[in-house]
């Protein structure tokens, strides 16, 4: 035939591939290791070195750095591996490569800078402040134009389902970035969002929950689509199956965000659109695991012998698990129990060290002998780290599971005279400390197993040589005109635009319907007439809890359970939060809810409290903020705050900074005196920050109190 | 008249019934498509990872 005439000669960029590799070990290196720090620092309060490294600060570190620079370099690793292959082309365009691996670079770099700095929106997973974001929008342009640009010169007609899932990912997170970050800058490192309390959480768990959808599963679902059958060397079990697992995991992933809000203010549909669609969720899940592993049907033996397969396997069975498990999380009655305590911690880290981590490190071990034309330097040492990270999961998750169990019967234990069995929440915490210890030991053996990781490839490296670049040939892709025969479905896969508009749409349905009532509907925030806006120096002092990261510890939500009410007051309503931007309910307790905190103690013991936990709750785990107690407050932004949240409907009178100035020194003069009373002698104490943290403290919660009566407890 | 249609919106009832029939109408087109494909096709997609075109190292 005349085939060979036509045959087009071309090469793939493995070095970007390399590069990214590198990337995703180092990150993942540093991204544990800030983890196992935040780990320790709820063990021993001590390492908590400096203010720039207390556990507030520190958490969304790991956090950022393990989902967007580890995963995230893994996610672009086996993406530009596995497109140029299956589209039989190279990458498009050499420098966007390297744009977007030096942007990605040096958007991480700006994540470690601002983060320890105080510079955060509090959003989780969504921390960092608007000139990154930018950036972050930037290089995933760039990012999305390669790839496209691929595509279109792609000599493969056919799009495998692995570039669905690529296609779905960018999409969806375009979409999630640009929503969730709608925010009014005040200054270069400071922002106000557009949504505020009950509206602003809604947005934040649609984001939150999808982050982990399309970030940390659906493009990792499409390398193990790729990369199971290379390492296996047998085509996927059913291909069908995966194409209905494609499109019944995007529509159904995008609704099950508001099951991260059970019992909270939010209206009682949106909670149950939630647990529905979460419930859904597992059949796509199981379907596409149940596909992974039964490619390997009768190739078991192989697995017995391989680590890249073994990991693989682990991988794909830890999907199966965090999937099930997290559609049970969803039920309100099992939800009531789990949610803010360890159990979550110890479910996200299923899903991150068994399906993230373990799929990199099979791929990793798959690639780089091809990236260097050698053998792996030592397939002993790659099935130590095998069973180190086995191990390491183990020892993280079930001491969490247990943790979360126990903190949470404690905190809803009655006596038999009805009261609280454990009033001091400090109890339920110093409980499960030994817990934390194993937590601290099962995560510290899984980051040296990535260690022994590192050597390997560092050692196979060193025997081989870079193929910076891999010859191939094929005949270029013909035009095939549309007949009437071909059909919708055939026409859709072939063209990628079809492709990412239908899946827009798809997700683009979830998010409309369940997120625009919400928005536009005035009778699901109920407003209630004694709610007033922040002063201004309430508003600062939130400010420095979001700074400081309290809202990694501690919650603002009192959820409708006797036992809540009977230790924190009353529970919460949506109609408190409507001056809340951004909204501060949290998602873990390891501290007491901090609702009703205003009020229930005098301004001393706050005072001495965030100077040193221990000297009013001895064995507390709460680092000391001592310098609070030093640091001037500063207000130079205060009144351009103001004007943003009056742009956006907060009702302020003031209209020039010398009211602002004002007000705030009139209230800081009068707790500086009431601290005086109680017996705090400090210099220019009205100066300090610590008096703009103790006004908010005192007001939360406070608005829909009777006057001066301070709720129980 | 919109607010008022809008208001009906924040009904469950409603939005759980046209979630599931929209999932229930995604779900079985794609399944429909893709199982009235011809086999041998799916056989030569399934195989597409396999199949990289690279050329042979020099041994
Ligand atoms: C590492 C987790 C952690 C962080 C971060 C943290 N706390 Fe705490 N917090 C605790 C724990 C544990 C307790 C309970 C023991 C105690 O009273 O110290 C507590 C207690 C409190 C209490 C007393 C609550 C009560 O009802 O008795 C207040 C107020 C408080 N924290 C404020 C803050 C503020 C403000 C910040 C940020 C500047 C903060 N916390 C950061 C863990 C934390």
């Amino acid at each position: 035939m005349s085939e060979k005439t036509t045959l087009e000669h071309f090469s793939y960029d493995n070095k970007i591939v390399r590069d990214f590799g590198i990337a995703t070990t180092i990150w993942g290196i540093v991204g544990m290791l800030v983890g196992l720090l935040a780990a320790l620092q709820l063990i021993w309060p001590d390492f908590n070195i400096t203010q720039y490294f207390t556990f507030g600060r520190i958490r969304p570190l790991h956090t950022n750095a393990v989902i967007f620079a580890f995963v995230g370099n893994g996610i672009f690793m086996g993406v530009y591996y596995s497109l140029q292959r299956l589209l039989k082309a190279r990458m498009w365009s050499d420098l966007l490569s390297k744009v977007h691996f030096w942007g990605w670079q040096a958007i991480i770099l700006a994540a470690a800078i601002t983060l320890p700095l105080g510079y955060t929106s509090s959003a989780e997973y969504a921390e960092l402040e608007w000139p990154i974001d930018l950036g972050i929008a930037l290089i995933w342009i760039v990012f999305g134009l390669n790839m496209f640009g691929t595509i279109f010169k792609r000599r493969e007609q056919h799009l495998y389902v692995a570039i669905w899932f690529y296609i779905g990912t960018w999409v969806t997170v375009t979409l999630l970035h640009v929503i969730k970050n709608l925010e009014i800058p005040v200054h270069m490192w400071n922002s106000i969002p557009v949504f505020a309390g009950v509206q602003d959480a809604l947005i934040q768990w649609w984001y939150g929950h999808n982050a982990v959808a399309f970030f940390l599963t659906t493009p990792y679902l499409g390398l193990m689509y790729y990369f199971l059958p290379k390492a296996a060397n047998r085509p996927v079990y059913s291909y069908r199956l995966s194409i209905v697992h494609f499109w019944a995991l995007i529509f159904i992933y995008i609704w099950a965000g508001p099951h991260h809000l059970l019992y909270t203010s939010l209206p009682d549909w949106a909670q149950s659109l939630g647990t529905v669609f979460s419930i859904m969720l597992i059949a796509p899940s199981w379907g596409g695991m149940l596909n992974g592993l039964l490619t390997l049907r009768g190739a078991w033996d192989k697995v017995r012998q391989d680590p890249i397969l073994k990991f693989m396997v682990v991988a794909i069975t830890a999907y199966g698990m965090a999937t099930l498990e997290g559609p049970l999380l969803s039920i309100k009655s099992i939800n009531a129990i789990s949610h803010y305590t360890d159990w979550t911690v110890a479910h996200v880290h299923v899903g991150t060290l068994g399906w993230n981590g373990m799929l990199t490190f099979g791929i990793l071990y798959w690639l780089w002998p091809k990236l260097y034309g050698t053998k792996l330097f030592s397939t002993r040492l790659a099935n130590t780290h095998f069973w180190m990270s086995t191990l390491g999961t183990i020892f993280y998750t079930v001491p969490l599971y247990w943790a979360g169990w126990t903190q949470s019967m404690m905190w809803k234990q009655f006596t038999a005279d009805g009261f609280l069995a454990y009033g001091n929440f400090l109890e339920t915490v110093t409980q499960i400390i030994p817990m934390y210890g194993l937590r601290s030991l099962g995560g510290a053996i899984y980051v040296l197993g990535v260690f022994l990781m590192a050597y390997n490839l560092i050692k196979t490296a060193r025997q081989g040589s870079l193929i910076r670049d891999t010859k191939a040939s094929a005949a270029p892709l013909q035009d095939i005109p549309m007949t009437d025969g071909v059909s919708w479905h055939r026409w859709i896969e072939r063209r990628p635009i079809q492709m990412l508009v239908a899946s827009a749409l798809v997700v683009l349905i979830g998010g409309i319907v369940e997120i625009f009532p919400m928005l536009v509907i005035d009778k699901n925030v109920p407003t209630i007439a004694s709610v007033q806006p922040y002063t201004p120096l309430e508003l600062e002092g939130r400010d420095l809890y979001i700074r400081e990261g309290c809202v990694s510890c501690h919650s603002q939500m009192i959820r409708p359970f006797r036992s809540e009410t009977e230790r924190y007051g009353e529970f919460s309503k949506s109609g408190e939060f409507v001056y809340d931007r951004p909204f501060l309910w949290g998602s873990k307790r390891t501290g007491p809810d901090l609702h009703r905190i205003g009020n229930k103690y005098p301004h001393s013991w706050h005072y001495n409290h965030m100077l040193d936990p221990e000297s009013m709750s001895p064995g507390s785990i709460m680092p000391s903020y001592e310098w609070m107690i030093d640091q001037d407050l500063d207000t130079e932004y205060t009144f351009a705050k103001i004007k943003v949240l009056k742009y956006l409907n907060t009702p302020y009178e003031f209209t020039a900074d010398e009211q602002v100035q004002k007000a705030i020194n009139a209230q800081a003069r009068r707790i500086a005196k009431e601290l005086n009373e109680q017996g705090i002698e400090q210099e220019n104490l009205e100066d300090k920050e610590i008096v703009a943290l103790i006004a908010y403290l005192q007001r939360m919660g406070t608005d829909i109190q009777a006057d001066g009566v301070v709720n129980n407890n | 008249m919109y607010k008022y249609i809008l208001e009906k919106l924040g009904d469950f009832d409603w939005m759980a019934l046209f979630a599931l029939l929209t999932f229930f109408f995604v779900f079985t087109l794609s399944a429909y498509l893709i199982f009235i494909k011809d086999k041998s096709e799916v056989a030569r997609l399934s195989n597409l990872p396999l199949d990289d075109c690279e050329d042979l190292l020099p041994q």
